[in-house]
């Protein structure tokens, strides 16, 4: 059971438990990408232990998506939607 | 009963019995039998941490007889015994502890292997504590919300004052414990000063009190769950104090898990509380003060204190019994204690009160790793007088009020234990099942646990985890990590399923507005996706006659239905679908598969194109919400000024198919509803009796159709005049089979039936629904790449001869004998006179006009794509 607020840019600081999780973000086609990468891309995902960037749909409030930085070790979200993501590496 | 009804006994209760101090007071002195070895076990902690008193209450099993209110009418019984807990069969196990080594499980009936299958069931007959009624119905226990600012988990001193304090400064407080205030505490001045602050924070609004509320697990948040009667806490503080108190430490020695063992707080609540003589004659054995503080309580109920077994350095100087210094080193007795061994002498007793040294109730404090927790009272720090557990509430609480550092969490070194006795009560466990298993290689407290299973039983280490620590500290001195604490997770208090799945999501069932409509006129209904949709009113065959020579109705208020619109609306949908959106001037459609960027088929639909930029969309019924988070995930994505709303549920949606729809609905409508004015794959506004509705003319079942969109309030209105304008022409509702029948007939796929995760456009000849030439959309350079591979398996339409049985759904394909694909979709058609049906066909085979086994009756591959109408004549008219 883990419990973290995110704060939607409509609905204000809610219940993480109100939003589904949707996944880390991933980067756009690359169309310069070689096939390799580009199954990659498609395919295999960070699962990041430690900083991610990530997308949360609002379910149960404003049904819009937010897009947050989460430390996947502690839950604590350092960058709320809006806010830049800093370094954050989004794919390795 | 006047009083319990204890297996069959009426056993009297008097005001503020809990279930064992009733029962303790009418002579019970065995409990229950222990795990493994059935050997008796009594009263031990009387504070609901060891597993001994747990019985089967009203049908639910392992309730904790210390802590549990009695009630006259109770059906209490004992578990683990046959055929009772007083003369146990099962207790010849306790002489075969040869058979059942530790770790036994692994070993024992493995070999020769015959036996394994012989010993299994018996093991399985004897594992668990209790038998749950399976006819039992679970209930639906909800969960409950709260936000204080402080939240306080304990009342005792340090909890009550860390509540007033935290509220004096100004914070919304809220505070639980898992008895009531006092409810363990025998008079005397912490009994006193507790009442006093009980009373004192009752009298601050800003307080809210929740008592029975044990909490079970901390997490990140931080968010503190607990358990209250019949309904879950989810508890979100901004800051958390524990003060959850202490609890005198297990002492392992020869036979410690005798009845009349008991820790010697637990001897003075059933004495000072419950009124209930623990004994009459008793030994103390006390390790630091409060040991000696409760021989007042004990003596006060009638218990003559014949010795004090005191370690070396108390101050007993007020004793007036007997003091021998040293330790407790073995009980004697059979079923109960009749003496102990202290400093190599016996001494009668009934009753040993072990006044061990105070262990901090930890459990939730090593929950609280990297969280805003402060630990106050005896829960921080062992041996506090009463001012300075008031005084640590009161910092605590302050510190809480202005936001607390984040919590680290240093465990304690743990203490000795003794050379003989059980460890664990739980499992049973013993010192020397221990050190057995450290010799067989499991040396570390952690693989200890998993192998012998100990402080993996109710107690959940309360009783047994410190001299678990201390036993592996001591075989291996030299290792420090051996002794490490073992890890903990939630929940730190057994619960219930029921309690665990509190507030569980409802099961969904969504009808549209008609449904009762449905039903009353025989309607079957079916799942689709989260809707129940009607299957068919008793007659396929003829609603399917219906559609064709005439007019029917289908209710298609189950399709995804969304508006899309903003400045980025035309741009969006560019890149969602693969085929062109830019170029649909207001008033035409068009139909739209949905890609993901594997280039895979994920559903299906229309688009209008309302004009100023802004489109109405449907998907597939089980498509709707999915696709809505879909593709606002996408707007946020590419960071497009877009609004998706979901109209699904807003609004209705019929579908008008046959030659006569348009006479029929012309009856009700003064619109232009000519195939000049309305043609085929336009949209247009239009009121229909009186509704207005957004008008599309489709073909997916293959004749003259109009689908109507409107509020969904206006459900009913609408489906009784058009009934009542058909009838003139026999008009029929028809449910999904019917509408299945007849788009398979058209050759239309529906998506997730004739389509799986690995399905392109390629596969299903639905190239033109592609237009590769356009800048980007999703799924393209996936289906780009695709090109460039043959599809090992295509889904193709097949025919069968007139006569030949239709196979089933699912059937195989086959040819020469070998496997070659699998059916979809197959339905004998009424208007062709033959069997009908797509399939998963291998390349090898698929070409037009092949002859395929399918269900192994010979088949050919179709060489259209419509089995009827192939040039669509009729959905044009
Ligand atoms: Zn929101």
């Amino acid at each position: 059971m883990s419990h973290f607020y995110i704060r939607c840019p409509n609905c204000g600081p809610r219940a993480c438990s109100e939003f589904s999780y949707n996944g880390e973000v991933r980067p756009l086609a690359d169309p310069a990408a070689s096939e390799a990468a580009e199954i990659d891309r498609l395919w295999l995902r960070r699962n990041a232990n430690g900083l991610q960037r990530e997308r949360w749909f609002h379910a149960a409030g404003c049904r819009r998506f937010v897009t947050i930085t989460r430390d996947t070790r502690t839950n604590i979200i350092v960058a709320q939607p809006g806010e830049p993501a800093g370094d954050v590496a989004t794919h390795a | 009963m006047a009083g319990i009804d204890f297996e069959g006994t009426d056993v009297p209760v008097q005001q503020g019995d809990t279930i064992a101090a009733a029962l303790y007071r009418s002579g019970t002195r065995i409990f229950s039998r222990s795990f493994k070895y059935h050997r008796p076990r009594g009263l031990y902690c009387v504070s609901g941490d060891c597993p001994n008193c747990l019985v089967t209450v009203d049908g639910e099993v392992n309730v904790r007889a210390c802590e549990c209110a009695a009630r006259a009418g109770q059906k209490v019984t004992r578990q683990n015994a046959w055929p009772s807990a007083d003369r146990d069969a099962l207790a010849v196990i306790d002489k075969l502890h040869w058979a059942l080594p530790v770790g036994f499980y692994y070993k024992a009936g493995i070999k020769p292997k015959f036996a394994w299958p012989m010993v299994e069931p018996m093991i399985r007959k004897m594992a668990g504590l209790g038998f749950v009624d399976h006819h039992d119905a679970p209930r639906h226990l909800e969960r409950v919300n709260w936000h204080p600012d402080v939240l306080v988990v304990g009342a005792g001193v340090a909890g009550l004052e860390a509540a007033l304090a935290a509220a004096g400064a100004g914070s919304t407080v809220m505070l639980i414990d898992e008895t009531t205030p006092g409810a363990r505490v025998a008079s005397g001045p912490t009994r006193a000063a507790i009442d006093r602050l009980t009373a004192a924070v009752a009298a601050v609004p800003a307080i809210t009190t929740s008592w029975n509320t044990p909490a079970t697990g901390l997490f990140e948040g931080p968010l503190l769950i607990a358990v209250s009667g019949d309904e879950t806490f989810h508890i979100h503080p901004q800051a958390i104090v524990l003060a959850c108190g202490g609890r005198e430490i297990h002492r392992v020695f020869t036979d410690n898990d005798l009845p009349g063992v008991m820790l010697a707080r637990g001897a003075a609540r059933l004495a000072g509380v419950h009124g209930v003589r623990p004994g009459a004659r008793a030994v103390v054995w006390a390790e630091q003060p409060e040991a000696l503080e409760h021989i007042a309580a004990l003596t006060a109920a009638g218990v003559e204190v014949v010795a004090v077994v005191a370690a070396e350095g108390l101050d007993t100087s007020a004793v007036t019994c007997e003091v021998i210094r040293g330790e407790v080193t073995a009980a004697k007795g059979r079923k109960r204690v009749s003496a102990i061994v202290a400093a190599g002498r016996t001494i009668a007793c009934d009753l040993l009160a072990v006044g061990s040294e105070i262990q901090p109730n930890e459990h939730l404090v090593r929950l609280a790793y990297d969280l805003p927790v402060v630990v106050a009272g005896d829960a921080a720090g062992h041996g506090l007088t009463l001012d300075d557990a008031m005084a640590s509430g009161r910092a605590a609480g302050e510190r809480a009020a202005a936001g607390p550092e984040l919590y680290a969490v240093s465990p304690a070194t743990p203490r000795t234990c003794g050379a003989n006795g059980y460890v664990c009560l739980c499992e049973d466990v013993s010192v020397k099942d221990l050190e057995v298993a450290i010799d067989e290689g499991f040396e570390s407290a952690e693989l200890l646990k998993r192998y012998t299973t100990v402080t993996m039983g109710p107690c959940q280490g309360r009783v047994c985890a410190d001299q678990l620590r201390a036993v592996a500290a001591r075989k291996n001195p030299d290792l420090h990590r051996v002794a490490n604490a073992t890890t903990l997770r939630p929940p730190v208090r057994p619960i219930t399923l029921e309690q665990a799945i509190a507030g569980a999501p409802h099961h969904m069932e969504r009808h549209t507005a008609l449904t009762a409509k449905h039903l009353s006129i025989g309607g079957t209904m079916m799942w689709a996706g989260p809707w129940k949709r009607v299957e068919a009113y008793g007659d396929v065959q003829a609603e399917y006659r219906a559609v064709r020579e005439r007019v029917g109705l289908i209710d298609v208020g189950t399709l995804g239905k969304f508006l899309v619109a903003g400045p980025d609306a035309t741009e969006f949908l560019e890149r969602i679908y693969p085929m062109r959106v830019a170029d649909l001037e207001a008033g035409r459609l068009r139909y739209g598969l949905l890609l993901e960027e594997g280039g895979v088929i994920i559903d299906d639909g229309t688009v209008c194109a309302l004009g100023d930029g802004r489109y109405y969309l449907t998907v597939t019924t089980t498509g709707a919400e999915r696709l809505e988070s879909w593709m606002g995930d996408w707007a946020e994505a590419w960071g497009h000024d877009v609004y998706v709303v979901n109209q699904t549920a807003s609004l209705g949606a019929l579908n008008v198919a046959g030659p006569q729809a348009r006479a029929l609905l012309q009856k009700l409508s003064d619109d232009p509803l000519d195939r000049e004015s309305f043609p085929y794959i336009r949209h247009r506004q239009i009121t229909v009796a009186g509704v207005e509705c957004l008008a599309m003319r489709l073909g997916f079942v293959g004749e003259l159709a109009y689908e109507l969109h409107f509020p969904a309030s206006q459900s009913a209105k609408l489906w009784d005049a058009i009934i009542a304008a058909g009838a003139e022409w026999d008009i029929r509702p028809f449910g999904l089979m019917a509408q299945r029948l007849l788009r398979l007939e058209k050759g239309h796929i529906i998506i997730a039936q004739d389509t799986d995760f690995e399905t392109t456009p390629w596969k299903v000849g639905m190239q033109w629904a592609v237009k590769l030439d356009k800048d980007d959309f999703v799924g393209k350079a996936a289906l780009e790449r695709h090109l460039k591979r043959d599809d090992r398996e295509l889904l193709v339409p097949w025919t069968m001869g007139a006569g030949t049985a239709c196979p089933p759904e699912g059937a195989t394909v086959t040819m020469n004998g070998n496997l070659a694909g699998r059916v979809t979709s197959a339905w004998h058609s009424p208007t062709l006179g033959h069997p009908i049906g797509l399939a998963w066909v291998k390349r090898a085979y698929a070409a037009a006009g092949s002859s395929i086994t399918v269900g192994g009756s010979p088949a050919t591959v179709f060489s259209g794509h419509a089995f009827y109408d192939p040039e669509g004549e009729k959905l044009r008219a």
